[in-house]
């Protein structure tokens, strides 16, 4: 898949998720990840998180280190 | 609903509206899509029940015959969740949450945490009357009518979860239900109105990419662990993809094939020009269906379907109520869909040899504990049967959540309002939203091949006098309607039904083709297509759009079936 969706989606996640209360937040997207993406759609945004992560959100960013 | 509640299914049956005092209605317009319940809830309201309606339109319920609601929130598509929040806003603030029930049947620190984000003042009506265009007098009346009712009931169909924040919008509604005590009784419930006869059944079966039958997730070890045991072959513990992307991933080479049964996308799925690359880039798709619908003109394969009348089977619907669907006459394919699926997955090599439907629900009811009570015999012997039915609930369950939540504790989410991306601006200043009339059956495969479109045989663009004054449009002028996926021409009927900034079609013809213009954005959680909420520029036209040429061109030269050189020489 296009990094640019993957990312847009994982920011999607995140910006919903962010007002979860204390680190909520970080925890509940990688979850949604791990639950929801497929390995290699994760994969590619594990990749990408690890090069930097630009356009990634700060709160998908850190749940996408916790899954690397 | 499973983050709030533990479980995603509606909480009542059908026949619980006639208890109902208030009923709370948003995004769904039961008497065009829901004509068997809406009869219920039409009668309930002539007995006198309340009705507030949720809807960008005014839809027939806002005022008819017999009936006429006791508010009309005319919002503005995209905003429920703001709408949700604001109700929710005043339900606290003005001390109309009913403490007892929270105290008893919910996660209390999850309240407080719920009740102190609702309480602010970002929350409030007023408020939020910038973002939803709906005036806070008008919220705060209908809050307080919900709260103080009896028995409140919430009904929701696809104008609640075709939408970005459509997840969020679902826990919002139960967050509301839980404060006024809504739950778990006749009359009450967060009650979905689903798009089709058996969605819930689909659903049920773990139709989703992340789920085993009875919602239960892929990585769940004893799950997975019974349904190898059961079928002697090792399962991944890991999801799978949707079909949005499913069909990104077929562009970038990483998906390759597709068996579609009874569903055409082609049509039905947004932004129909990049479904229909996903479709032309894969190596072998296959379509079994009634007819040579739209996404056949690009299937390398194609089974012929049966109708209802030519196989045995069930339906579930809303009310998680499991019916028998009975043949009365042999399929005229020769075999009926799950026949033809089983001779498909032989020709695999795999060893599957049933001999008829109750054997597949005799597997269902071994592996799926909500169904470890339901046979056909039973279900023959009780006329229909509603999940979960099992040792606890041997005659299966009419109303969910009775003395305690299925999770435990009933726990409030935070329901932050997120704006969708998907914004007017100066190329594309309307809103456009998408329903469906009574004659048409969703993207017509079946309705719109038969005498119905003496009723309906196109689809229209509702537009607001304001507007269509505005772009010199009369009513059946030809406009073409356009956004940043796509566009295509239609008639324009000017309606008073309709907000000024807003318009509104229905996707029964795949002529018109209305899912050419909607986008890729989906709900963050499930990805749900956002059909209900596209950007679009109106303008006169003459002529139908290049895609609409392209289509045409399509139709013909994709559907021709060649004769063999056998069947020449005969």
């Amino acid at each position: 898949m296009k990094l640019e969706k993957l990312v847009r989606m994982a920011n999607e996640i995140a910006r919903n998720l962010r007002s979860q209360p204390g680190d909520q937040a970080v925890t509940a997207t990688a979850e949604h990840l791990r639950h929801f993406w497929t390995p290699g759609m994760r994969a590619s945004l594990i990749e990408h998180a690890q090069a930097g992560g630009a356009g990634l959100d700060s709160i998908a960013l850190q749940a996408l280190r916790t899954l690397a | 609903m499973k983050n709030t509640f533990g479980t995603s299914a509606g909480t009542q049956d059908f026949k619980s509206v006639a208890q109902s005092d208030v009923i709370l209605l948003i995004g769904a317009n039961p008497t065009d899509a829901h004509p068997v319940f809406a009869s219920r809830m039409k009668k309930r309201l002539r007995e006198g029940a309340k009705l507030i309606v949720a809807d960008p339109r005014r839809i027939d319920l806002v005022r008819s015959a017999h009936v006429e609601a006791a508010h009309h929130l005319a919002l503005l598509p995209g905003t429920n969740v703001a709408l949700i929040n604001a109700i929710a806003h005043v339900v606290v603030t003005e001390g109309l949450v009913k403490e007892d029930y929270v105290r008893e049947r919910c996660d209390l620190a999850a309240f407080e945490s719920w009740a102190r984000f609702i309480a602010e003042e970002r929350n409030s009506p007023e408020a939020m009357q910038a973002i939803t265009g709906v005036p806070a007098t008008e919220v705060r009346a209908a809050a307080r009518l919900f709260a103080n009712a009896r028995n409140g009931a919430i009904y929701y169909g696809l104008g609640v979860t075709e939408h970005s924040q459509g997840s969020t919008m679902v826990m919002g509604m139960a967050n509301l239900a839980m404060a006024t005590g809504n739950i778990g009784r006749d009359g009450v419930g967060v009650n979905p109105l689903r798009g089709q006869n058996n969605v819930q059944g689909a659903c049920d079966m773990g139709s989703f990419p992340h789920e085993y039958s009875g919602y239960r997730h892929v990585s769940d070890d004893a799950t997975r662990e019974l349904f190898e045991h059961l079928w002697g072959v090792p399962l991944s513990k890991e999801p799978g993809l949707r079909i949005p992307n499913m069909l990104d991933e077929a562009l970038t080479g990483g998906f390759k094939g597709i068996y579609i049964q009874g569903e055409d996308i082609a049509q039905s799925d947004p932004d129909t020009q990049s479904v229909v690359a996903g479709l032309m880039a894969m190596e072998c798709v296959i379509v079994h269906d009634l007819f040579l619908n739209e996404t056949a003109k690009y299937a390398h394969v194609f089974l012929p379907g049966s109708s209802f009348l030519e196989k045995d089977g069930t339906f579930t619907n809303a009310e998680r109520r499991i019916s028998r669907v009975r043949k009365v006459m042999q399929p005229l394919a020769g075999l009926a869909d799950w026949e033809v699926t089983q001779r498909f997955a032989q020709a695999l090599g795999m060893a599957v040899h049933y001999t008829h439907p109750s054997e597949v629900m005799d597997e269902i009811a071994r592996l799926t504990p909500s169904f470890a009570g339901v046979s056909y015999a039973k279900i023959d012997a009780m006329g229909s049967l509603q999940w979960p039915c099992n040792d606890q609930a041997p005659q299966g369950t009419p109303i969910m959540h009775v003395d305690h939540f299925v999770r435990g504790k009933g726990r409030f989410m935070l329901t932050e309002f997120i704006p969708t991306d998907e914004r007017t601006g100066a190329r594309f200043p309307l809103l456009l939203t998408t329903g469906r009339i009574l004659s048409q059956y969703n993207v017509g495969a079946q309705t719109a091949r038969t005498p119905n479109n003496q009723w309906h045989d196109e689809d229209v663009l509702e537009i607001h006098p304001f507007d269509a004054e505005n772009r010199g449009i009369k009513s059946g002028d030809h406009v073409l309607l356009q956004s940043r996926s796509g566009e295509t021409s239609l008639r324009a009927v000017i309606s008073e039904r309709m907000q000024p900034g807003v318009v509104y079609t229905t996707f029964h013809h795949a002529r018109t083709g209305a899912n050419v213009v909607t986008t890729d954005y989906s709900d963050w959680a499930t990805n749900c297509p956002e059909y209900k909420v596209t950007a679009v520029q109106v303008s006169r036209t003459s002529g139908i759009s290049e895609w609409q040429k392209e289509d045409r061109k399509r139709d013909d030269f994709l559907r021709r079936i060649e004769r063999s050189a056998a069947d020449v020489a005969r």
